[in-house]
């Protein structure tokens, strides 16, 4: 057969990678094809052939491991069979049955190697960032390049990290970075072309409202970034992006006031970036916390009436309820048993602060940690048990600071914190009812506190989460029952997600160097050699 | 009877020792980057190496010096001294020409390994582009920036992942060095239907396989009654007769011109 013959012939049933749009609005399915798993950031699948019952007869069905990796922090997405995951400045295209590669694609161009969280599907291509910062459409069948645009300069103290989020036609990123002097921003681009679309900057511009809670240099360069993916409300038509701390992250004498719109969620147009509302968490932050951590979109009864909300558990250590169609505050409540730098929030949801809690040249101690009550990891909520489950650690620092002059991106953050060696600190992972903001049950968890894996919640009644100690655990979604567990014997720094091929589900993970797979056990069929001819 | 002075030996490259002295600062090229020098390289490699090393250093009785990848990470330091002092235990003898002359020998072989895009073809990129794009085919398996088919590697960025010796091979000489994950393959399935793409994947348990129009065929070993593969390349073999040289040199430069990004430099 020649060549050309070859070119020509296709075969009539094809799996396709498209994504539309629609597609993702109608929520998580068999597939997995946005970072959260839906826009309500709910990471709640429908599946339900693990259960309760069956968990314990989950066995490994592959690992993928991939070379050089060392710290993987994405989310896999899988559509029609097809996973891809992400570390520095490469994706993989793989088969969700078997682990086996379909194509990689390394930028051997870049010089930084920052951790990846994942890439966006929408169309036939799929999208991520570099370390360096620039946005790359890829043909998700070959993993062909479309294009590839610079979205923020290394020069300017930018790198990126996040896993972009597709909304209508629109590919929108945030920038990380905050940690030695920049200014955030997210953006949109046009997801056929490459063109950037809206810019909304998280510190205000010089003279805009907003600037004055700043400093002279720090309006320019002090960060809130916005380095974890979005959530989107389509009814509303706003996505929800949060905000990284303010910089110098541990001396606020540079940065007198509330440094907004730092440590915050902002909601957004995502026609054109707008700024409808925000809200802060913590306003003129010395510790570091970052506001991200998973904002996820319910509508619930809140004191009689239905509620279009926004929950959302802080690094700060506090639980938030708040209306997403405007803003408002509802409720707060300290999540954590140690909680030291706020006796509460007041009515508008601002922390009332305990004096003598800043961080000192000297050291102070103050609970939560730098990580905070929780973090990035993801957090997931079950529809049926109308619970949140999240990971959290109960755990103090000793913050110190300097009032030295801060220089940007001389990665210079005021200082910083110790650990306290009696006090390591414990992991849990907790349930929540967001009606009451009250702790309905909890997993702890043994290990060394150097955990960062999230959680998916699935219609079985199952609860996967990474724990501390390098196992995928399976709970109980009622009771936080332990039902299964698997030592990967790896460090987990990333989010399970489960999905289904073939009528079978499976639950996935990507561990410290690379990507485990987990199934319902089915007995191994004889598999005879393949009947190979001489080629043509 | 005086020996070529450039046979470099391969096991120098892999000696311990070498690898510590990598890691010592390099010295600076003199001639780095300087066109005239690649020249004069060029001529005293034919010279003086090219017996052994061959003329566009595939390799002879020396070892190649273009596809091992030993040159692209090789120190200038290192280069300068294998080729100065030559290698103990082997043929390579030591060079009784001046520090000037070794420098653009240097020069010349760092050039034979350097991505496409950072050399100087000889033809006409735009040519090479409605070639690419027309009358030579290419389109309908490799793509360039979304645009062309699959069944061929993608060329985005051709001009800096590949050397021009690499690009030329590739285009004329297709089955020498196949690319990974796109062996042709014909799969009839138990169920009568029939697969015909490239193998992306292949095990005794499973082969992925992508067909011309894009569609992705994950299938189970327990699925399939018969399996063919191509032999050689999917790459026609007639491009040395089906274009002319000079035409042969415009899709180099085309091709050599591909980068996802423009080099930092460059800006």
């Amino acid at each position: 057969m020649s060549a050309r013959c070859w070119m020509l012939l296709a075969a009539a049933a094809v799996l396709s990678a498209q994504v539309r749009y629609e597609d993702i609005l109608k929520g998580p399915s068999a597939d997995w094809i946005t970072y959260a798993g839906d826009y309500a950031g709910q990471r709640h699948s429908p599946l339900k052939q693990i259960t309760v019952e069956n968990a314990g007869h989950v066995v490994p069905k592959w690992f993928h491991s991939l070379e050089g990796a060392k710290r993987l922090e994405c989310v896999p997405l899988v559509k029609d069979g097809v996973m891809y995951f992400t570390d520095s400045n490469t994706v993989v295209a793989l088969d969700a049955r078997t682990g086996r590669r379909i194509w990689r694609y390394k930028d051997e161009q870049v010089k930084r190697q920052d951790v990846n969280r994942g890439v966006a599907l929408l169309g036939s291509r799929l999208y991520f960032v570099t370390s360096d910062a620039h946005l790359v459409a890829l043909d998700a069948k070959t993993g062909g390049v479309h294009w590839s645009v610079s979205y923020a300069e290394t020069k300017k103290g930018y790198f990126a990290t996040v896993a972009p989020f597709a909304v209508k036609n629109l590919i929108i990123v945030g920038v990380s970075g905050g940690d030695s002097g920049m200014r955030g921003f997210v953006a949109a681009y046009h997801a056929e072309t490459g063109k950037e679309v809206w810019r909304t900057y998280t510190i205000p511009a010089r003279g805009e409202p907003g600037s004055e809670t700043w400093g002279d240099l720090t309006v320019d360069w002090g960060g809130a970034g916005t380095w974890l993916s979005g959530t989107y409300d389509p009814a509303l038509n706003l996505i929800y992006w949060t905000t990284g701390n303010p910089w110098p992250d541990f001396y606020g004498g540079d940065r007198k006031g509330d440094n907004l719109y730092s440590d915050s969620v902002i909601a957004l147009d995502p026609d054109s970036g707008k700024m409808k509302w925000y809200f802060q968490f913590t306003p003129h932050d010395v510790w570091d916390w970052d506001a991200q951590s998973w904002p996820v979109l319910i509508d619930m009864e809140f004191n009689g009436r239905m509620r279009k909300v926004l929950l959302h558990a802080n690094r700060n250590g506090f639980f938030y309820v708040l209306d997403r169609v405007t803003g408002e505050f509802l409720r707060a409540t300290p999540y954590l048993d140690k909680l030291t730098w706020a006796s509460g929030v007041d009515a508008k949801g601002r922390p009332i602060l305990v004096p003598g809690m800043e961080p000192t040249p000297n050291g102070k101690v103050v609970c939560p940690s730098i990580r905070g009550g929780t973090n990035w990891m993801s957090h997931s909520y079950n529809p049926a048990t109308g619970l949140l489950y999240f990971p959290t650690v109960e755990q103090c620092d000793v913050f110190t600071s300097s009032s030295k002059h801060p220089e940007p991106m001389k990665n210079f953050a005021g200082t910083g914190v110790e650990a306290i060696p009696k006090d390591p600190g414990k992991f849990y992972l907790r349930a929540l009812d967001p009606k009451t903001g009250k702790r309905r049950w909890e997993y702890p968890m043994t290990g060394d506190t150097s955990m960062w894996a999230g959680t998916v919640s699935t219609a079985g009644g199952v609860v996967f989460f990474g724990d501390d100690d390098g196992h995928l655990v399976a709970v109980d979604a009622r009771d936080g029952r332990h039902l299964w567990h698997f030592n990967t014997g790896q460090r987990l720094t990333a989010s399970p997600i489960t999905y289904e091929v073939g009528g079978k589900q499976y639950v996935a993970i990507a561990a410290a160097s690379g990507v485990f797979a987990f199934g319902l056990f089915e007995p191994a069929v004889s598999v005879p050699p393949l009947k190979i001819s001489d080629s043509r | 009877m005086r020996l070529p002075m450039c046979v470099l030996a391969l096991a120098a490259f892999t000696l311990a020792p070498a690898q510590e002295e990598e890691k010592e600062k390099d010295i600076d090229n003199p001639h780095h980057g300087k066109q005239e020098m690649v020249e004069a390289g060029r001529k005293l490699y034919l010279n003086s190496c090219s017996a052994c090393h061959g003329p566009t250093g595939e390799g002879g009785r020396g070892p190649g010096l273009i596809k091992s990848g030993m040159i692209r990470g090789a120190s200038n330091r290192r280069l300068f001294t294998t080729i100065k002092d030559g290698v103990r235990g082997s043929d390579m003898p030591p060079s009784t020409l001046d520090d000037g002359k070794i420098w653009q020998i240097v020069t010349f072989v760092k050039y034979l390994n350097a991505p496409a895009y950072e050399t100087s073809a000889a033809g006409n990129a735009d040519a090479g582009e409605r070639l690419f794009f027309g009358k030579a085919g290419c389109v309908e398996c490799h793509s360039i920036r979304g645009r062309g088919g699959v069944l061929g590697p993608d060329l985005s960025g051709a001009g800096l992942t590949r050397t021009y010796a690499h690009l030329r091979e590739s285009l004329l000489n297709p089955d020498e060095r196949p690319t990974d994950g796109y062996q042709g393959v014909s799969i009839q399935l138990k169920s009568g239907r029939r697969v015909e793409g490239v193998a992306r994947n292949q095990t005794n348990y499973s082969l992925q396989v992508l067909d011309a129009k894009g569609g992705l065929h994950l299938l189970s070993s327990l699925d399939i009654e018969q399996v063919s593969f191509r032999k050689g390349s999917l790459m026609p073999g007639d491009y040395k007769t089906r274009l002319s040289k000079s035409e042969i040199d415009d899709l180099l430069a085309f091709l050599s011109r591909q980068v996802i990004r423009v080099p930092e430099k460059e800006k």
